[in-house]
């Protein structure tokens, strides 16, 4: 109990501090994996918060999207945002002991992670018993929101809305051109992320009377994947259904390649398939590769602030924005927005604001109808797109109102 | 895959029978070697193919410099030998790890673009993908190599010497210049699986740990010292992995593979071609 | 001489009781809940590598793949209480007690064999855990299992924000590691594992019982490992298999005792006090320029401690009093 009111009374007193002393600092912690497995997302991460901090401080020139005019946090005098990172190791132990020293040691006013589930699993026990606000910027297992936890906010889609996607995309190309998809081939690693997703896609394409050709899982990081791939080859389901991280994600591709086969169509969970050295490593191989993404990045029409963040993030990281690193900037810019609109970095008053959120899409760069949340705290609506690989870079190919491009469908050929 | 298998445990069985020093690092100098292919590949844009000998001198040096550095060091102490020696080679790899993300990043890598990528034979339906097969070749000669190096008069030394240390000193052999050069000559047989590697896989600071586990097992299942031992392994735990699979769930291949070798070692506790 | 063996282990037993004393003492003035984390995370590897170090150093068997027993405390006592309701203070001693079973069966095939044979074989075992949690539905597969929080209670082990209850659990651990090694060491059974560590074959021609010498080794220590695991679930809150059956983490419990002074009491605890700092304090000041530079520093670490101390860190401090007796 002492450890709380000690807890409180420093926010209290920051409070009262933050009236003396007009334009204070509201620091936000970042948990992510910095080294070891999962370090380049992690690193990546760091650029993508970094750009959107030096948006919001006007250290970087203004852009026209939420937040980003520069000037601090005008509703707390100007107050600067300052991120302190943490290096999760991608262990949810380290994890949880890193959280833990960014709220009291650094007192952070909120926490912004992680990439991996199990990560933002033990990160979200420390900030629900802290009462201090998570924002997952990117974990997209549906099981963290389904914990009860009062303090934890998803801006982004979760599996289950991204797979519903895929689904719907295969019902609306169908009515297109007339070759619906008979039968898909689950692969997946066996983890929080693999098997959650690959439970969803189950169950989806049971309901849409879609065949489960495959159904295979697999240990993540092997050094071989050449009879998986024998396997999804006698199968030969119509569209392939990856969930995999970068590593594995290279690796079945090529596995596929040695044995001469190539699937008809390939719809990934993203992950992996989404990051830069995938298709680099998996060069032509690549090609027609379709993903779901929280990120359109050629909604230029609908969202005309796309070009000039990806530049700047560009100028700063050599590679362009993702579905990782978008999410990431938007979630920094959102949580920003609201602890403006809270007018105080009191953890329950932002709890409130968070909760009252009601974002347009259209001061977003992501293809969103805008951000409100559930009493779960998951955004309602953060409606995903699918994504295709064409020339080495991702176009929008579904919901067709947004496409900027036709997608190269090959099923039923 | 056997193969690859079955050089990169050759190399840890050198060490292993020649010293009784179990590498823990092993995986990491297969990861340098990588990434060596993938810088040098980057400086000269030579196929990495021809950069193998090159790759593997390199590894030879390494393998004499850690050996001078560290290994005689912990070779030499007084007090219980065997643990010093497995964690400083911990250490080491811990120590690599950092040091190749430091120099390098965590970014996935690929070497991309030389002449056999993404091309196979097909042999009457089944598949063979050009790099695992010239892999495979330049395995079975790196192994026909090993096996010709221990018939010459080196190979006799390096025997001695495992056989009864304190007795070769009195013929004159150089102790710690035989075990400098089984070190080299380990880590330039690792050297060559990397090389060989690096033409179909990704490379990563990790990439060494997914296949160190398996070089070990490998190891104690031709068992220790023995090169024929590591090459029977290697390809057994290549064909255990793809029945495994194919039989069962894919999941399940690394648990047949692990029964099988704790059911080998039930039987014959020294390996199949250990010395009982 | 006799007299000297006594003195000794009762000076020995004192020297415990005074430390046990200063590290009750110890977090009331430490406010800065980081600090204390860290405190109680190297009191649980003080306690785990105790554990450890009744097999590896007592007795001579160097098991790579003590993260099993560990998991299995960690599972077995979180599912009790998430499944059953069963209390987590009375379920990590199942917990302990499934890691002692599940040490004994390891043991009966695996102490057939001899050297690193032997390690390897446990690194194996190890990793055929893993993968068996990994998947194995019932048991949460790889989601892991999240340890519901109900308020603070000692019979759940669960405090909301407080770290001081956590702090004398993991030290009431590390301190009955460490007096269990301590009565090993006087008793008839201690003797009869360093012989079998130093000289099997001596060791059977005196009439010690090899086999039997070792599967109670083994016993006691997937005990108190599988113990710590249990405790390390309900701190963090949340475990899955990567996390407590993972490979690497078999070497993390067997590091501290290694570089601390294998078969020695006082060992295990220095080794963690040095090690465990160390590694979460590069990271946490280190680990954040995202360059790999904390991997660096601690690997190098381990090195120089290994190569410098063979006899590990512990002997620095025996040879100062050595040296203060012989003045």
């Amino acid at each position: 109990m002492n450890r709380r009111t000690l807890m409180l009374s420093a926010g209290a007193l920051a409070l009262s501090a933050r009236a003396a002393r007009a334009a204070e600092e509201v620091v936000i912690g970042l948990v992510y994996p910095l080294t070891g497995n999962g370090a380049q997302v992690g690193l990546d991460a760091k650029v993508a918060y970094e750009l959107a901090a030096d948006l919001i401080n006007g250290a970087a020139p203004p852009i026209d999207t939420l937040m980003a005019k520069g000037g601090g946090l005008d509703r707390l005098g100007g107050a600067k945002v300052k991120l302190v990172f943490a290096d999760s190791q991608n262990d949810p132990q380290k994890a949880r002991a890193e959280a833990e020293r960014l709220i009291t040691q650094e007192k952070t006013v909120a926490i912004i992670g992680s990439y991996t589930s199990a990560t933002a699993a033990t990160i979200s026990q420390v900030t629900e018993r802290y009462e201090i606000p998570y924002i997952s910027a990117d974990n997209s297992s549906p099981s963290l929101t389904q914990r009860g936890l009062k303090w934890f906010f998803r801006p982004g889609p979760h599996d289950e809305m991204f797979t519903k996607a895929m689904f719907d995309f295969y019902k609306d190309i169908a009515a297109k051109t007339g070759r619906p998809v008979k039968s898909v081939s689950l692969f997946y690693e066996n983890s929080i992320f693999g098997t959650d997703s690959a439970g969803v896609q189950r169950r989806m394409a049971q309901e849409a009377g879609i065949a489960v050709a495959a159904d295979i899982k697999y240990v993540a990081n092997s050094p071989s994947l050449s009879t998986e791939a024998q396997k999804l080859k006698s199968a030969n389901g119509d569209v392939l259904m990856p969930s995999s991280y970068t590593s594995d994600a290279i690796l079945i591709m090529r596995a596929m390649n040695e044995i001469g086969y190539r699937p008809k169509a390939v719809m990934a969970q993203a992950a992996g398939f989404q990051e830069p050295a995938f298709v680099s490593g998996a060069g032509a191989l690549a090609e027609g590769v379709m993903s779901r993404s929280s990120f359109a990045p050629d909604a230029v029409k609908l969202r005309p602030a796309i070009p000039a963040v990806n530049a700047a993030y560009k100028a700063r990281n050599n590679k362009d924005m993702n579905d990782n690193t978008s999410r990431q900037f938007t979630a920094l810019m959102f949580l920003a927005d609201a602890i403006n609109r809270a007018g105080s970095i009191k953890n329950t008053a932002l709890q409130a604001a968070l909760k009252a959120s009601d974002v347009p899409g259209a001061s977003l760069i992501m293809p969103w109808k805008g951000i409100k949340f559930d009493e779960n705290g998951q955004n309602t609506l953060s409606n995903p797109v699918i994504v295709q690989l064409g020339g080495g870079t991702w176009h929008t190919v579904w919901p067709f109102d947004l496409a900027a491009t036709e997608a190269v469908w090959n099923v039923g050929t | 895959m056997g193969l690859i298998y079955a050089l990169v445990a050759a190399g840890l069985s050198l060490i292993f029978g020649l010293m009784d020093v179990v590498n823990f690092a092993h995986g990491e100098l297969l990861m340098l070697a990588m990434f060596a292919v993938f810088v040098l590949r980057g400086v000269s844009g030579a196929d990495p193919l021809l950069l193998m000998p090159v790759v593997a001198l390199l590894l030879f040096g390494a393998g004499m410099a850690i050996y001078r550095g560290l290994i005689a060091r912990a070779l030499s102490v007084q007090f219980n030998r065997g643990m010093v020696q497995i964690f400083v080679t911990f250490g080491l790899a811990i120590f690599l790890r950092g040091a190749a993300q430091f120099a390098f990043g965590g970014e996935f890598k690929s070497v991309t673009g030389h002449w056999l990528a993404d091309r196979s034979v097909n042999l009457a339906g089944v598949f063979l993908p050009l790099p695992q097969l010239a892999a495979g070749v330049v395995c079975l000669l790196a192994f026909a190599a090993l096996l010709a190096v221990s018939r010459t008069e080196f190979g006799r030394a390096l025997e001695a010497t495992r056989e009864d240390r304190e007795a070769v000193a009195l013929i004159g052999i150089d102790r710690d210049r035989i075990f400098a050069l089984g070190w080299a000559l380990g880590c330039a047989t690792v050297g060559i699986a990397g090389a060989m590697l690096a033409g179909f896989y990704y490379v990563n600071p990790n990439v060494g740990t997914s296949f160190a586990l398996i070089a070990y097992v490998t190891v104690a299942l031709g068992g220790f010292g023995s090169m024929l031992g590591a090459l029977v392994a290697g390809i057994l735990i290549g064909e255990v992995e793809a029945v495994t699979a194919a039989l069962f769930e894919p999941a399940w291949k690394q648990i047949g593979v692990f029964g099988i070798y704790l059911v080998v070692l039930m039987v014959r506790p020294r390996g199949l071609f250990g010395k009982l | 001489m006799e007299n000297g063996i006594l003195a000794r282990r009762r000076r020995e037993l004192i020297t415990g009781a005074v430390v046990l004393a200063a590290l009750a003492v110890l977090p009331l003035p430490i406010a800065d809940v980081y600090t204390r984390n860290l405190i109680i995370i190297t009191l649980l590897f003080a306690g785990l590598a105790q554990a450890w170090n009744i097999l590896g150093g007592y007795c001579g068997q160097i098991s790579l793949g003590h993260a099993l027993y560990f998991g299995a405390g960690a599972y077995v006592a979180t599912l009790l209480f998430v499944n059953a309701g069963f209390p987590p203070l009375i379920g990590m001693f199942v917990g302990g007690a499934v890691g002692g079973l599940l040490a004994l069966l390891v043991g009966w095939p695996c102490f057939r064999l001899s050297g690193h044979y032997y390690a390897i074989a446990t690194v194996v075992v190890g990793e055929i855990g893993y993968l068996l949690f990994l998947n194995w539905d019932y048991v949460g597969g790889a989601t892991g299992v999240y340890v519901p929080f109900k308020g603070d209670s000692w019979l759940a082990l669960q405090f909301k924000t407080q770290k001081l209850p956590y702090h004398y659990v993991t030290l009431a651990f590390a301190a009955a590691a460490w007096f269990a090694a301590w009565l090993i060491e006087g008793s008839r059974w201690g003797f009869a594992w360093r012989a079998v560590r130093d000289d099997v074959v001596a060791a059977r021609s005196l009439g010690v019982r090899v086999f039997a010498s070792k599967m109670a080794a083994a016993a006691i220590s997937g005990f108190f490992t599988g113990l710590g695991g249990a405790i390390f679930a309900q701190y963090v809150g949340y475990i899955d298999p990567e996390s407590v059956l993972g490979g690497q983490f078999s070497i993390l419990i067997a590091l501290p005792a290694v570089l601390g002074g294998v078969g020695t009491l006082w060992g295990p605890v220095v080794g963690a006090a040095v090690l465990m700092p160390v590694s979460e304090l590069s990271r946490s000041y280190l680990g954040g320029s995202g360059r790999g530079f904390d991997l660096m520093l601690y690997g190098a670490l381990i090195v120089v401690v290994a190569l410098a101390r063979p006899q590990g860190l512990v002997s620095l401090l025996g040879r100062r009093r050595e040296r203060a007796r012989a003045a």
